[in-house]
C-alpha cells in the first residue's frame, strides 16, 4: 500500500498550502542531502531536515523548560523601557509595556506546541472513530458518516473552528478543541479510504480465511497498516494546527492577554507594525519556522514511506 | 457658563450674532488650521467625502434607540437638536430660538423656528417636539441615553406651533444641555410613525444630509439635503452643505484605518491611535498631507469602575488596595506618547465642576498589602495570588474592544501586572460590544472601563445615583460601580436642581469627594476625540456639544 497521492493531501488541507509553500526552499536544500554527514545519510535526513529537527527540539526544550533559554518573567512589565528595538539587552526588542519579546517568544512555545499537539490528537482521535466506522460498519453507517464529512468539508476548517468558539466562548481549551474538530474531517476521510483499501487486501482475506477473530484482525492487521500514512499526516498537521491556533489567538479568540502566545503577540504588535516592526516580526518568524520545520520533517517521513 | 441659558431669549439672540468662530471648539494640531498646510481656499460645492469610523457600526441609526457614540457620530450629520453649545459650553440656538423657565423651574417654554421642515416634507413644530419626546420616553423605543437625560421631563405640551412647553417633575439645571445632545435630536413624526425597523434604517431629520443607503458591515451613504436651512448658531455658513455625498465606512481596526487615510482611500478617520497621532502631526509639520483635530469629549473621564456591589470589591479596603497598587502613570506616559494627560477627576477636563483628588490615587504598595491583610486576604497560593478561605482574589475585567483602544488595553495589562504584585488576580476578557454589555448587565465583573459622554456634570447623577443601578429599558445600567449612598444621591439631586452656581459647585465637589474617598472609581485620563484627516478636506470642525465631527461646512478639493 502506497502513501496517499499528494493531491488527496492538499484536498483535505486547504490551509496547508501556506506552510507547504514556505517549506519550498528548505525542501530543496534537503534534496542535496546526499552530501550530508555519514550519520545523516544513515538516518536518511538531509541538511534541511536536520535543521528542522534541531529547531523543533529546541522548541520542545523551550516548552518543557523555558527558564533555561529565557530566565526572565514573560509578564514582567517595564513601561519606561517600552518599544525598545532589538539590541544587546533585548535581542528581540520590547513591546508596548516594556516586556521582553525574546522571553515571551520562548515562553510562548509551550502553549503553541501544546495546542498544536493536543488539537491534532483530538482531530486524529475523532477521525479514527469516524473513519473506521465508515469503512467497516456497513453501508448505511458509511453513507451517513460520509455525508456528514462532506457537509463538514463544505465549511473551511477555520470557519468550523470559529463556529465552535462562538458557541462555547473564547479561550485556550476551546480553541484547541475547535482546531481539533476542524481538522477531523480531513483525517477521517483519509482513514476511511485507507481502511477500505487495507480491508480489501489479500493478507486480510488470508487472515479471515485462517479464522482469526474480527477484533484481532482489526487491531493487528487493519489499524497498524491504515495508520502508517496518517502518522505522516499528523506530523504535517501539528504545524498546521500551530498556525491555526495562532490565527485564532490573533483574532482574539484564543489565549487571553497578556499571555505569551505567538498569535496573541502578533495581534498586539499589529497596531504598531509601522513604528515597532519587531513586535510582529519575531512571533511571526517562529510561527513560520515551526510550521515549516514540521512540514519538512513530515515530507521526509512521507518520502521514506514511498521508498 | 452652563447656567447662562437661564437668562434665556436675550442671551440666545446675542449668542447668534456673536457666533463667528463658535465652532472652533477644538484644537487643530499640525499646521494650525483644519486646512492643513495649504492656505484656506474658497469652498467648492460637490464631491464625495469618505469617513472611516472606528467606533463601530450602529445596530440602529436612530439615536433615540439605545443611544451610543456610533449613532451620535453619524446622527450629527443627519439629525439636528433643539440647541447647540458654543466652545465655552454656553447654550446657543439651533432648531429652537430660545427657552424661558417658569418661576418654579417646573416648566420650560421652548420657542421654535417656524421655517424648518423635515426632509420628508413634514413641518418642524411644537407637535413634532412633543412626538419626539414621547418617542424617547416610550419604553418600546428601548432608549437608554435619551430616556435618562429626560428623566425629569414628564411630557411636552403644545402651546402653539412655535412654542413647546416641557413639563418637569423637578427643576433640571441640565435640561437645555441634555436637549443639545444628538441622542435627543428631532426626527420627523411621520418617520417615527413608520415603526422602529424602518426608522432604524433611515431616520428622517432636518439635517444637512439624508441617509441614502446602508450596506450592512460596509458603509452608510449620505447625500446632501438641498433644502437645508437650519445650521446651528456658529456654523461657518448657512444653507445646504458643500459635499454632495458622504460615504460613512466602518473600519474597526485602527492600523488599517490609519493606513487607509495615509493611502488616500478615506479622507477622515476617528479614534486615532496615539502613535498615529504623533506620526500624522510629524507629517503635517513637514508639509505632509495629514492633519489632526482633537477635542476633549465632555462627560466622564476614561476611568475604571470598581463593582462595589459584589465580592471582592464590596469591601472598601480591597478597593483601596487595588487603587493603591494600580500604577498607571508610567503606562500613560509611554503608551500614549504624550497625547493625553493623567486625570485624577471623574469628570473630563471639558466638563465644568470637575474636582481632582490626586492624593486619593497615590501608589502605596505597603498600604495595599496592609489593607488586604486587614480584609482577610492573608493566604498566598502557588502563583503568588492572595487567597481567603481557599478562594483566590480574582477580579474579572471585561474589556470592550470597540470602546477601549489598543493602547488602553495595554494600559489595562499593566494594571493587571502592577496589582499582581500585591496579590490581585486580574483576569482580562476582551469582548465584542454585545458580549461586553451582557457581562455588565449580569454584574459579572469586578472592574471595567465604560465611556459615558454627556455635556454636563449631571453625568455624575447618571453614573452614580443609586437609581441607576436599576437597568434602563435597553438593559443598560449606567451605575456600574453599584454605588448606593443616600448622601451622594441627595448631593447629586441638589446639584441637578439648583440654579445657584456656588451651591451647585459645592454639591458636585462633595459628591466627587465621596466617590474618591470610597475608592469606587479610578480615573485614568481624558477621553479625547482624535480625528485624522487628509488636507484634501477643508472646513472640518467639531461640533462643541459632544465634540463630534460636523461635515456640513466641509468641502473637498477636487
Amino acid at each position: 500500500m502506497s502513501v496517499l497521492p499528494e493531491g488527496s493531501v492538499a484536498a483535505g488541507w486547504s490551509g496547508a498550502a501556506g506552510s507547504a509553500g514556505s517549506s519550498g526552499p528548505v525542501g530543496s536544500a534537503g534534496s542535496v542531502a546526499g552530501r550530508g554527514s555519514r550519520r545523516g545519510r544513515r538516518l536518511g535526513l538531509g541538511v534541511g531536515q536536520w535543521v528542522s529537527l534541531g529547531f523543533l527540539l529546541s522548541l520542545v526544550l523551550a516548552a518543557v523548560w523555558p527558564g533555561l533559554l529565557a530566565p526572565g518573567d514573560p509578564l514582567a512589565i517595564d513601561p519606561r523601557a517600552a518599544f525598545v528595538p532589538p539590541g544587546w539587552g533585548h535581542p528581540f526588542g520590547t513591546d508596548e509595556s516594556g516586556r521582553d519579546i525574546y522571553t515571551r517568544v520562548v515562553h510562548g512555545a509551550a502553549p503553541s506546541l501544546v495546542i498544536g499537539v493536543a488539537a491534532t490528537a483530538i482531530g486524529v482521535g475523532l477521525a479514527l472513530v469516524l473513519g473506521m466506522l465508515a469503512a467497516l460498519a456497513g453501508r448505511i453507517v458509511d453513507f451517513a458518516v460520509s455525508r456528514l464529512l462532506e457537509v463538514l468539508f463544505a465549511f473551511p476548517g477555520l470557519l468550523l473552528a470559529l463556529l465552535v468558539i462562538t458557541v462555547y466562548g473564547p479561550g485556550v481549551v476551546t480553541s484547541t478543541v475547535a482546531v481539533g474538530l476542524a481538522t477531523a474531517p480531513g483525517y477521517a476521510r483519509i482513514i476511511r479510504s485507507q481502511t477500505l483499501s487495507v480491508a480489501a487486501s489479500p493478507y486480510i482475506e488470508a487472515a479471515v480465511v485462517l479464522g482469526k477473530s474480527r477484533g484481532r484482525i482489526l487491531a493487528r492487521h487493519i489499524l497498524p497498516n491504515a495508520l502508517v500514512p496518517v502518522f505522516v499526516l499528523v506530523t504535517l498537521g501539528v504545524g498546521q494546527a500551530i498556525v491555526w491556533a495562532a490565527a485564532l489567538s490573533y483574532l482574539g479568540l484564543g489565549a487571553e492577554p497578556p499571555a505569551p502566545e505567538w498569535g496573541a503577540m502578533l495581534f498586539a504588535g499589529k497596531n504598531y507594525v509601522t513604528s515597532a516592526w519587531w513586535m510582529t516580526f519575531f512571533p511571526g518568524l517562529v510561527i513560520v519556522l515551526a510550521a515549516a520545520a514540521t512540514t519538512v520533517l513530515g515530507r521526509a517521513l512521507q518520502k521514506r514511506g514511498v521508498r | 457658563m452652563p447656567l447662562r441659558h437661564r437668562s434665556s431669549l436675550l442671551v440666545l439672540a446675542a449668542a447668534t450674532t456673536a457666533s463667528a468662530l463658535l465652532l472652533a471648539g477644538c484644537t487643530a494640531d499640525g499646521a494650525g488650521t483644519s486646512g492643513g498646510g495649504s492656505a484656506p481656499s474658497t469652498p467648492v460645492a460637490g464631491g464625495t467625502l469618505t469617513y472611516a469610523t472606528g467606533f463601530g457600526e450602529p445596530t440602529c441609526l436612530d439615536p433615540h434607540v439605545g443611544g451610543n457614540m456610533p449613532q451620535a457620530l453619524l446622527g450629527t450629520n443627519v439629525l439636528e437638536s433643539l440647541f447647540s453649545q458654543d466652545a465655552e459650553g454656553a447654550i446657543v440656538p439651533w432648531l429652537a430660538t430660545g427657552a424661558t423657565p417658569s418661576a418654579d423651574g417646573l416648566s420650560w417654554d421652548v420657542a421654535l423656528r417656524d421655517d424648518v421642515s423635515f426632509t420628508d416634507g413634514t413641518p418642524f413644530d411644537a407637535a413634532a417636539v412633543a412626538a419626539n419626546v414621547a418617542h424617547m420616553k416610550d419604553p418600546a423605543t428601548e432608549s437608554s441615553t435619551a430616556i435618562l437625560a429626560l428623566g425629569k421631563v414628564t411630557s411636552v405640551e403644545v402651546v402653539d406651533p412655535t412654542t413647546a412647553r416641557f413639563v418637569l417633575t423637578e427643576p433640571d439645571s441640565a435640561l437645555l444641555e441634555s436637549l443639545a445632545q444628538t441622542w435627543l435630536a428631532m426626527e420627523s413624526p411621520a418617520g417615527l410613525a413608520r415603526g422602529m425597523e424602518a426608522n432604524c434604517e433611515d431616520p428622517i431629520g432636518t439635517g444637512p444630509f439624508v441617509v441614502d443607503s446602508w450596506t450592512k458591515q460596509d458603509n452608510v451613504t449620505l447625500s446632501r439635503n438641498d433644502s437645508y436651512n437650519s445650521s446651528p448658531a456658529g456654523a461657518a455658513h448657512e444653507g445646504p452643505a458643500y459635499l454632495s455625498t458622504i460615504v460613512w465606512r466602518f473600519i474597526p481596526d485602527p492600523a488599517t484605518r490609519f493606513a487607509a487615510l495615509q493611502s488616500g482611500q478615506v479622507d477622515v478617520i476617528d479614534e486615532m491611535q496615539p502613535d498615529n497621532v504623533v506620526t500624522a502631526q510629524d507629517a503635517a509639520a513637514s508639509g505632509g498631507q495629514l492633519g489632526v483635530l482633537t477635542g476633549a469629549l465632555p462627560g466622564a473621564s476614561i476611568r475604571l469602575e470598581l463593582n462595589s456591589g459584589y465580592a471582592p470589591f464590596d469591601d472598601e479596603r480591597v478597593r483601596k488596595a487595588f487603587i493603591a497598587s494600580a500604577d498607571v502613570n508610567p503606562g500613560i506616559e509611554s503608551l500614549f506618547f504624550g497625547t493625553v494627560d493623567r486625570s485624577y477627576s471623574v469628570l473630563s477636563s471639558s466638563t465644568p465642576f470637575g474636582a481632582s483628588f490626586e492624593d486619593d490615587y497615590a501608589i502605596d504598595t505597603d498600604r495595599a498589602n496592609q489593607l488586604l491583610d486587614e480584609a482577610g486576604w492573608t493566604g498566598r497560593d502557588s502563583e503568588g495570588y492572595r487567597t481567603k478561605d481557599g478562594a483566590r482574589l480574582t477580579v474579572d475585567f471585561p474589556i470592550s474592544t470597540n470602546q477601549s483602544i489598543p493602547a488602553e488595553q495595554s494600559l489595562f495589562e499593566q494594571i493587571q501586572a502592577t496589582t499582581k504584585d500585591v496579590g490581585f488576580d486580574v483576569e482580562l476578557h476582551p469582548l465584542d460590544l454585545s458580549s461586553w454589555y451582557a457581562s455588565l448587565a449580569a454584574w459579572d465583573f469586578g472592574v471595567t472601563s465604560a465611556i459615558y459622554t454627556k455635556n454636563s456634570p449631571d453625568v455624575l447623577r447618571i453614573l452614580y445615583d443609586s437609581a441607576n443601578i436599576i437597568p434602563a429599558p435597553s438593559g443598560y445600567h449606567p451605575n456600574h460601580s453599584h454605588v448606593s449612598i443616600p448622601e451622594l444621591d441627595a448631593l447629586l439631586t441638589t446639584a441637578g436642581e439648583t440654579n445657584d452656581q456656588a451651591e451647585r459647585a459645592d454639591a458636585y465637589q462633595k459628591a466627587q469627594k465621596i466617590l474618591a474617598d470610597g475608592a469606587y472609581v479610578l480615573p485614568l485620563y481624558d477621553h479625547l476625540q482624535k480625528i485624522g484627516y487628509s488636507t484634501r478636506v477643508q472646513g472640518l470642525s467639531l461640533l462643541p456639544t459632544l465634540q463630534l465631527p460636523y461635515l456640513a461646512d466641509s468641502w473637498v478639493q477636487q
